[in-house]
């Protein structure tokens, strides 16, 4: 937890950010400073416990997720129950009528689904551990009104089922993994007790590798599909929305060294650009595996961006953030 | 105000010393605590003794070295040259090859794309870091002389095979194998780093570096078992995989014979992809002695400072084995 001393010289860092950003420094220190000041003038007095509770929500929506994918129940029924209760408003996973399991066709495919859903569990026992009896309960969670919406936002279609067929639920963890990198990343400078940090980039860690399993299996699986192309580009798609929702007064970039266009902070799958490696102009033909910036850097979201993602709504609107995946909101501080 | 800015920043300073070897046996046995404690976790003071708390732009530095060989290595698989002279920076060593070197003959056009994807990222990183440190007050230095050769005996340190001829830029599994071999110990070597680092601009800039790392072990792990379990897997797709995990067991041993890495590292297979702690899920850290141990090839105890892939020893403060 933040003592006052550090609270004062985080401050004062700030403070010293923007007057450095303001004489006008190098490149590289401007677009790092940026990017912190913003984070901490948003984030003034959460302690590492909100931050842990913040993650906790992200993982109950995760972790129900593959386990409903795999197993057809919420983590809540599983055969070792993980455990939902906890501080703040308790609620349901909502689920279509006569939900079941994906009906998976790719053993491969459904192999991946179970790893990431074991892990995504242990995570949220990780954090319910390392929390206690801090630990905030499973809010309410939407499955079914959340993805039509978000296909909707993405220019997709009316409807969106990710438990229908592999492609679908492949898109559906795409629509996850991104982002719980960006989140633990852009949480990770906020945290002050060195012990909390180590855990919190090892998760980091694992939802990257979650992320880069999920890009990876979806190049694979739309190269050898009957229209190549097609998934690329929902997840091009979904990438722009993400970006969208995260930040509202940018207007896409281009991401040039590394390829493809996409968003401000977000890119999707694309096989269609080139690379210079040391060459002076880009002729290697790449992919997009990774969703990174320019300097090959992750994306940073603050608690608010992601905020906005998960709950349809704008960095800067007022709390608690409602809609899309938490109808209800979110349960602790960060909301 | 400057005078409370350093008063400040030495109490935090302070706060953040922390050992090598130590502080993450310490971390580690916290959170295993964490995982069935019923309260919120209390940071306890780490174990015993020698505070060995490196300046970030050490750590950078340290970086740096990691980043030209795995540069060094993908330009390579992409496009049979390495780093250019700009970017190795002046003072720079050499590289050696195996003979004959050009770039990987790709089975398949999409492995080329994802070879050029990585190495383009990793060139990144070199280029990022460098600036990193310079606008850190820092001095980047130079690529160290580097052994891509050094994947032969590796491989017969591993149990891959009883000559050391093993050649990662032979053909499109070899390459795989090769990749293998560095993508995860990039991943522990900054989840390790991460908490040593002082400055959060340089600590969001590790995160970031770190989160690509693990998206590259992703997509090769991902390669590698799910072509071993495809039905129509060829022997040699069947063998990497093989070969993968005899690089991971090699790994492991050598990091357990520095101490304190939580397990061995994970099997891989198509059941198994992310590389973490079974328990709980989070990526497995390494400290720098660890990863040290590993790229010098696996000799073990204090004062080792060169051999494996770096026959004449990293550059920068961070360079020679402590345990």
């Amino acid at each position: 937890m933040a003592t006052l001393e550090t609270q004062q010289l985080d401050d004062i860092i700030v403070k010293s950010r923007r007057k450095m950003l303001s004489l006008g420094t190098t490149a590289l220190a401007g677009l790092v400073f940026a990017g912190a000041a913003k984070k901490a003038e948003a984030q003034a007095a959460i302690t590492d416990n909100d931050i842990l509770n913040f993650a906790l929500n992200l993982e109950y929506l995760e972790a129900n997720f593959y386990n409903l994918a795999v197993n057809g129940v919420t983590i809540d029924k599983l055969s070792t129950p993980i455990g939902i209760t906890g501080t703040g408003t308790q609620g349901v996973v909502v689920t279509k009528p006569n939900f079941a399991a994906v009906p998976f066709s790719s053993t491969t495919i459904k192999a991946y689904a179970t790893e990431t859903s074991v892990e995504e569990g242990k995570h949220v026992s990780f954090l319910r551990g390392a929390l206690g009896s801090l630990a905030v309960a499973q809010p309410q969670i939407d499955l079914v009104n959340s993805f039509n919406t978000l296909a909707m936002a993405a220019g997709i279609g009316p409807a969106f089922d990710p438990f229908a067929s592999d492609a679908n639920f492949l898109i559906g963890a795409y629509i996850f993994e991104d982002v719980g990198v960006t989140a633990y990343h852009g949480a990770a400078g906020s945290i002050s007790s060195t012990t909390i940090l180590g855990a919190a980039v090892g998760i980091h860690a694992v939802e990257a590798y979650h992320a880069g399993l999920v890009r990876t299996s979806i190049n694979a699986y739309d190269a050898a599909s009957s229209t190549p192309g097609a998934l690329l580009k929902l997840t091009q798609q979904i990438s722009a929305a993400r970006s969208a929702l995260a930040n509202p007064s940018s207007s896409p970039t281009t991401q040039i060294t590394n390829g493809g266009i996409m968003g401000a902070d977000d890119q999707g799958i694309d096989n269609t650009v080139k690379v210079a490696l040391e060459g002076s102009s880009a002729t290697f033909p790449s992919t997009t595996i990774v969703d990174a910036d320019n300097n090959s850097i992750g994306f940073a979201r603050t608690p608010q961006q992601i905020l906005a993602i998960v709950t349809g709504t704008s960095p800067t609107a007022a709390s608690p953030h409602t809609g899309v995946f938490f109808p209800a909101g979110l349960n602790g501080n960060i909301n | 105000v400057e005078k409370k800015l350093n008063d400040l920043i030495d109490k935090a300073l302070s706060r953040r010393t922390f050992m090598t070897g130590a502080g993450t046996a310490a971390a580690a046995a916290l959170l295993v605590g964490c995982n069935t404690s019923t309260t919120a976790p209390t940071p306890t003071p780490p174990a015993p003794p020698t505070p060995l708390d490196f300046p970030d732009n050490d750590i950078l530095n340290f970086a740096l070295n990691l980043e030209y060989l795995e540069a060094e290595f993908y330009l390579y698989a992409a496009t049979g040259q390495g780093l250019s002279s700009a970017d190795a920076l002046s003072g720079a060593g050499t590289t050696k090859v195996p003979a004959n070197i050009a770039a990987v003959p790709w089975a398949s056009a999409s492995y080329a794309q994802y070879a050029n994807e990585i190495a383009q990222d990793e060139l990144n990183h070199v280029r990022y870091i460098q600036k990193a440190i310079s606008g850190n007050s820092g001095t980047p230095v130079a690529r160290p002389t580097l052994d891509l050769t050094f994947f032969g005996p590796l491989a017969v340190a591993a149990g891959i095979t009883t000559a050391p001829t093993f050649n990662p830029f032979a053909d499109q599994d070899s390459f795989l194998v090769g990749a293998f071999v560095f993508e995860d110990v990039g991943v522990t070597a900054y989840t390790g780093a991460a908490p040593l680092i002082t400055n959060k601009n340089i600590l969001s800039a590790a995160a970031g570096i770190q989160a690509v790392e693990a998206y590259h072990a992703a997509e090769i792990r991902t390669l590698i078992a799910g072509a071993a379990a495809s039905a129509n897997a060829t022997p040699a797709q069947t063998a990497a995989l093989a070969a993968a995990n005899m690089v991971s067991a090699l790994r492991g041993k050598i990091s357990m014979g520095s101490g304190n890495m939580l397990a061995a590292e994970t099997t891989l297979s198509i059941n198994s992809i992310v590389a973490s702690d079974s328990t709980n899920a989070i990526a497995f850290a390494r400290t720098t002695d660890q990863v040290l141990h590993i790229v010098f090839g696996g000799a073990a105890g204090a004062g080792v400072s060169s051999g494996g892939f770096f026959p004449a020893g990293l550059n920068g403060n961070i360079k020679s084995t402590t345990t």
